[in-house]
This record gives structure tokens, sequence and C-alpha cells, in this order.
């Protein structure tokens, strides 16, 4: 059996990356969400605000550390799958990165030991600024990471000399066409994330009549959350939407699913293809009429350009693209769709006691991170065959590494981020079904992070005593 | 201003500081695993929790300044220890999960320690294997790295790794001498007293070997031969200070000696190698990125790291002393 190293470099990048962001995505909204969460408790003094930030706080712990180490594993893929890429695209995004580890990384890392554990120690308000940068390093490290993905995706401020990457404008380089779409784009989703992952946990716990205070007061912060973010959501994606069909047109003719140059007319909205790449068309189709021509043109029987437009050796796989995007379409029509309800129901005072609401809710907590990952396909899956659009094809940039060797690891990358992802879903869920009251009993013999804030709940005098020990 | 240079000592400093504060917590997990007290392993544990990450980012800056700064080299380091490479990254990996993983169930904690230990062996060993795949020398041909999977298996390179583990060692155990009280101290001294020597015994080999193996070792001793030979009595100096403190009640300066017999190590190294970046094969400016690229990185640089150095000093100063009994919460 022959493999091909491109394929498998592939492979595992898709594979590392995809594992890691779901993590990075929860946590950056579950930061801001308990910045949130304490400043309102430092306003109100209510205790159902500690009980929520306690709660959410382990969980964010949990998510956070796996993101951090599955994180470090990609600084150095860069070079370990793709060192062709590496040394062309370092002199552009390795200062890029560099300043995320500056600004960010070391930002979170110095303040979360003591958002963790520190609250005896530095007291209320300096254990907000902690949250607080912690959870402006989420959203820094976001900022600068989307910096050097979208020069991947539109390059800019760059020449080529001698087949070396010179950069000659930074400000072109770090603001790159696309940057300042996306970016506000992930962030969102990263909130929207965290919304449907509390506003679901709540649902569960009034579900089960256990919590109710603690389950009301999450689930509304959720939905609220969720509905606002859902809207603005919309409309960012509509923006990049255009964005992208100017820079890449290439991905968003995959994305929609037609081949021929000019789609018939009036153009079905299509929700399931099985494109042959080969015989560039559809096996099978099925869609909406009308409805192509209605969304993508806004007019009844406009015509919707398709994957031909764009040379075969330049033009991505098509079923990833459209699946990719599929899946981030329907899942944001769902959320919409939820957000909406939760307005009614509201309106109507039956936010908590409809069940099937609840229901529903518990279902959608994995919303977001699902959403995400496929809009990651799409802009991943849709720049092929470039690794850097334009500049760079992925089967030029990978490592000069055996196939076996890129198995072998493959293998062990996947073994042992089956264990990360097993235990914390054990443990996540474990937290959830112990629920709010019983975390702190749980850890008691260790210095976990139940323990460092916990005397608080019982007593909120605690907090003004004496640091030392 | 020749900025390679600079990014080169920003990368040197990065790495120094890399050693020094993962080299002691990763220490720390080593000792886990010949530890039989769960509550002595909790304690040693909750002394590095607080400040273990912020330690490792050190590691991701190291990398990506060479990316940033040197991206022909780290194209070609990359695939050259892609095995060492992935196995260090995945230890480090169980490791990080296992302090979180570690307290949430009672019965599993120990297994988790096992995980914790393991892991941090593993990625200390990479490391130095990695080291002594440096100072064998590295396969190139056109700027891209021209060996297979194991050109950097061999009796140098498991003898800089062993050596490399027991230098972490000797910081673990002046970390838990500096944050412990009683027992654990008494350990910890048990600890610095046995693997002081055996680092001294390892280093001591695994130069003689080098110089054996690589003929750029022994020109770079006849060329700065008084200089090194200093820079050798100082790092016995060094280990001297680290037995004799931790005999008597001196908490900082076993580690702080630690650090120093450590950073000498590290400096003899960098002057052996200097100006190359790939070491004996390609030099920094041969490897640079373009002007810019320095320019830009070497900004954030000076303006950030003082910042960050402030406040990982603060971090560290929150959680000083001894590390209470019964952890941070208490």
């Amino acid at each position: 059996m022959t493999l091909d190293p491109t394929v498998l470099a592939r492979i595992q990048f898709a594979f590392t990356v995809s594992f890691h962001i779901i993590f990075p995505t929860t946590s950056i909204g579950l930061a801001s969400y308990l910045a949130i969460v304490e400043g309102l408790w430092l306003k109100t003094k209510k205790e159902i605000y500690v009980q929520i930030y306690r709660f959410w706080l382990s969980i964010f712990a949990l998510a956070f550390g796996v993101g951090v180490v599955t994180g470090i594993v990609l600084s150095f893929e860069f070079g370990l799958g793709f060192a062709k890429f590496a040394q062309i695209a370092g002199p552009a995004i390795g200062p890029i990165i560099g300043l995320e580890v500056l600004t960010s990384f070391f930002l979170e890392a110095g303040f979360l030991g003591i958002m963790l554990f520190g609250f005896r120690r530095v007291g209320p308000k300096l254990h907000f600024l902690a949250t607080c940068m912690v959870a402006l390093g989420t959203l820094l490290s976001a900022s600068w990471i989307l910096s050097a993905n979208s020069w991947m995706q539109t390059p800019d401020g760059v020449v080529m000399t001698n087949g070396k990457l010179v950069v000659v404008d930074w400000f072109h380089v770090v603001v790159n066409p696309s940057w300042l779409y996306r970016w506000p784009h992930m962030i969102t989703a990263a909130y929207l994330t965290a919304s449907f992952l509390t506003a679901g946990v709540g649902a569960w716990y009034l579900l089960q009549r256990k919590h109710i205070a603690f389950g009301r007061q999450t689930g509304v912060l959720g939905m609220l959350f969720a509905t606002v973010l859902i809207a603005w959501q919309v409309f960012l994606g509509d923006l990049l939407y255009g964005r992208m069909l100017q820079y890449q047109p290439s991905k968003m003719q995959a994305a929609e699913g037609f081949w021929d140059e000019q789609s018939s007319s009036p153009a079905p909205y299509y929700w399931i293809i099985a494109p042959d790449q080969k015989q560039q068309r559809n096996r099978f189709a099925l869609g909406t009429p009308y409805l192509g021509s209605l969304w993508l043109t806004h007019s009844l029987r406009g015509r919707v350009r398709g994957l031909k437009n764009t040379p075969v050796d330049r033009q991505p796989t098509m079923a990833m693209v459209f699946y990719g995007f599929r899946t981030m379409y329907i899942m944001a029509m769902v959320m919409f769709g939820v957000a909406t309800a939760s307005l009614w129901l509201r309106w109507k005072g039956r936010l908590y006691s409809s069940r099937t609401f609840l229901r529903i809710l518990v279902w959608m907590t994995p919303a977001g991170i699902i959403a995400t990952l496929g809009g990651w396909y799409l802009a991943e899956t849709g720049r092929q065959p470039w690794v850097i659009f334009g500049l760079l094809k992925t089967a030029d940039a990978v490592s000069p590494v055996s196939a076996h060797e890129l198995l072998s690891t493959l293998i062990a990358f996947i073994c042992i981020y089956t264990v990360f992802m097993t235990a914390f879903l054990v443990f996540l869920l474990r937290r959830i079904r112990l629920g709010p009251a019983d975390a702190p009993a749980a850890a008691e013999a260790s210095g976990s992070l139940k323990n460092a804030i916990r005397p608080q709940v019982r007593d909120h005098a605690v907090v003004h005593a004496p640091r030392a020990e | 201003m020749d900025l390679p240079l600079y990014s080169a000592l920003f990368l040197a400093f990065s790495l120094t500081m890399y050693v020094w504060l993962d080299g002691f917590d990763l220490g720390v997990g080593i000792l886990l695993l010949v530890q039989r007290h769960q509550a002595i392993r909790d304690h040693m544990v909750d002394s590095i929790w607080p400040i273990w990450d912020g330690n490792e980012t050190w590691l991701v800056m190291t990398g990506v300044t060479l990316l940033a700064g040197f991206p022909l080299a780290y194209g070609i380091l990359m695939p050259a220890f892609y095995i060492p490479l992935i196995a260090m990254l995945l230890s480090l990996g169980l490791r990080g999960v296992s302090f979180e993983f570690r307290v949430q169930r009672e019965h599993t904690r120990r297994r988790w320690d096992i995980v914790f230990g393991v892991g941090s062996l593993v990625a200390a060993f990479m490391q130095g294997a990695i080291l002594g795949g440096l100072i064998e020398g590295v396969p190139v041909q056109n700027n891209e790295f021209s060996g297979t999977a194991f050109h950097g298996f061999g009796l140098l390179p498991v003898l800089s790794a062993t050596a490399v583990v027991a230098a972490y060692l000797v910081l673990g155990g002046g970390w838990l001498f500096l944050k412990s009280q009683s027992i654990l101290r008494g350990y910890a001294r048990h600890v610095i007293y046995v693997m002081v020597p055996a680092f001294a015994i390892l280093f001591t080999i695994t130069c003689a070997l080098s110089a054996i193996r690589q003929p750029g070792i022994r020109v770079a001793w006849q060329h700065h031969g008084v200089g090194l030979s200093v820079l050798c009595a100082l790092m016995g100096v060094a280990a001297f200070a680290i037995v004799g403190t931790a005999r008597r009640e001196r908490h900082l300066i076993p580690l702080l000696s630690g650090f120093a017999l450590v950073g000498i190590g590290l400096g003899g190294f960098a002057w052996i190698v200097f100006p190359d970046i790939v070491p004996f094969r390609l030099s920094l400016w041969q490897a640079s990125s373009s002007h810019l690229s320095h320019v830009f990185l070497l900004t954030g640089v000076s303006i950030v790291t003082p910042i960050i150095l402030a406040y990982s000093g603060y971090a560290y100063w929150v959680f000083r002393g001894p590390t209470p009994e019964k952890g941070w919460g208490s």
C-alpha cells in the first residue's frame, strides 16, 4: 500500500487542529462569561453569582487545560508536517504568533493561577482583575491567530524574491483583507458556544427539578446572550460571505454546490449533493427551488456561479467545503429559531415551564461547537489546494518526513487525544451531575480550585480575612 | 543594527527561561513516580499547579521565535527531530491534563499521578535527546533536512537525555526544598544529595563523548579552551553550592544555584555553537527571516517582555512561601 505523505500530513493537522479548536472556543466564551458573572457578583453581592462562577470556573479550568496542551502541539506542527510552509510563511506568520504568545499566552498563564487558586490571597477586586485579564488574553489570542490564519487566506503586505518571502508592510500583513471580518465572526462563535453550553446545562437542571435557582439564572443569562449574539452573528456571517466571494471565489463556488459556470435559472438552494470532482458534476442533488436565486442573488431568477469558473488544478474538493458550510449554516438557522422561540416564551412568561423548550435547549448544548467546526472546515478546505492562497500549494509545503512516520504519529495522536476527550467528557458530565452545590466536597483532598473559593460561599467575611495562611 | 543577532539572543533567553522554569516543574513531576505517599504527591503537585502553565509558555515562545526569526532553521529542525518532538509534545499533553484530571476522583488519582510522572519523564528525556541530536549534527541539503527518522537515536542522545533528566531532578529538588516543610523538605534534600553527583557524572561523560563525536566541539575547545574551562569550573562551584546550602536551612539558594548550574551549561553550549542556529550547519544570518520580521518581533519583545516578567513575578509572589499542607484554598 502506498501512502501519500501530503494526505497524511493534512489529516494529522486537520485532526489535531479540529480537536484543539473545540477547547479554546469554549474557553474564550466561558472566560468572558465568568468575567461578567464575577462583575455581577461584585455589584450585587448575590450569592447565586458566586455559585455560578464557581461551577463554570471548574469547567473552564478543564477546557482551558486541554486547550493549552493541544495548542502547544500546534506551534510546533507548522514545522513538523509542513516544513516548507514554515520556511516560506515564517517571516509573516511567525512574528504574529510570536506577538500572540507575548501578549496573550503569558497573560492568561500569569493570571490563571490567581483566578483558580488566589481568591483568598488577593481579595475580590484583584481576583476580578485576574478574571478579566484571562478573558482579555483569550480575546487577544483569538485576534492574533485569526490574523495569521486570515493572512493565509488573503495574503497581503509581502513580496516573493528568489523563493523567499519578504515582508514589506506590516500593517497590511496583520490587517489583511479578511481579518477584520473573520475575527469578530470567530469571537461571536465562541460566545455563542458558551451561551448555548450554559443555557443547556441550566435547562437540564430545570428538567431534573434540581438546583432550580442556579438553573434559572444560568439559563436566563445563557439564552439572553445567545439571542443577541445569533442575530449579530448572522449579520457578520453575511458580511464575511460577501468578502470571501470577492477574495476567494473558488471557495464560495464550492460552498454552494454548483458546477456549471452559470447555474440554471432559477437556481435551487442545495441541501444534499453527491459531487463527482472528476466529472465536474453532481451525481445527485437535492435542493429547494428558487431559494438559491433568492438568497444568493437577491432576485427571483438570478444565476449562481459554479466551480467550473475555477481551473481544475485550483479547485478545492467540493464535498468538504459544501458540507462544512451547510453544517454551520443549518446550525445557525436552528440557533436562530431557538432564540426566537425563547423571546416568544419569555413574552408569554413560560420560559422555565415549557419542558419541550428546555429539552431542546439540552440538545442544543453542543450547537456552538458543531457550527464552529463546520465553519472552520469551510474556511480551511475551501482554501485548498493552497496553503497560502495564491502563493503556495499545500502539496509543495509538506515536510521531508516519510509516510510511515506520519502514519505512526497520527495513530499516536488519535490514541492520546481520545484519552483526553474521554476523560474530559467523563469529568465534565460528572461535574454537571454533581451540580453546583456538591462541587466543593468532591475535591477536598487536594488544593483544587473548588476549595480555593469555597470559603466565601459560607461566609462573606472570609473574603476580607488576612491573606497569610 | 544586527537584528538577527538580537532575535537569537531573545531565543536564547526564552530557551533558558523554559529550561529553568519548566525544568523544575518537570523534575517535580518525575519525582511523583518515586514518591509513595499520596498526601505528599498531592502536596508536590499543589506546589507547581498555579505556575506550570506560565512556565510551559516559554517553550511555545522558543518555538515561535525560531519560526519568526529563523524560519529556515525551524523548517530543518522540526522534521529532523520529528519523532522525539512529537513524543515530547504528547507527553507534555498527558502531563498537563493530569493536573486537572487527577483531582476529579479519589480512586483514579494514583493512575493520573503515574501518567503525570511518565509524561514528565518522557518529555524531559526527549528534550535531552534532541540536545544530543543537535550536538551530533543534523544532515542538511538545500536548506532541507535530509536524514531519516532515526538519525538522532544513538549513545550520545541517550546520554544527554539522562543528563537533562538529572538536571531537571536537581531543579525539582531545589524547588521542593524551597516550597515545602518537614517531611517533604527532608525528601527534597535527599533528592538533591543523590541527583547533583549523578548529574555531574552524566554531564562529564556526555561532554567527553560529544567531543569525540563532533569535530565542531573539538574546534571550539581549541579556540576558547580557557573560557570553556572556566565555565566548567563555575558549574562545579554551583554544584557544591547546591549541596552545601541544602545541608543548612538556606531555602532559596539551592534552587538559584541549580539555575546557575543549568544556565552556565546552556551558555557554554551556546558559546560552542555560535554563530550557528542549526549547530555546525547553518549560521543565524543564513537562516534569518526578512528584516521587517525581526523589527516587528523585536519591537513586541522589547515592549512586552518586561511587562510579562513583572506580572509573572507577581503571580509567583502571590503563591510565595511554603505550599499549604491542604492546598492553596486552605
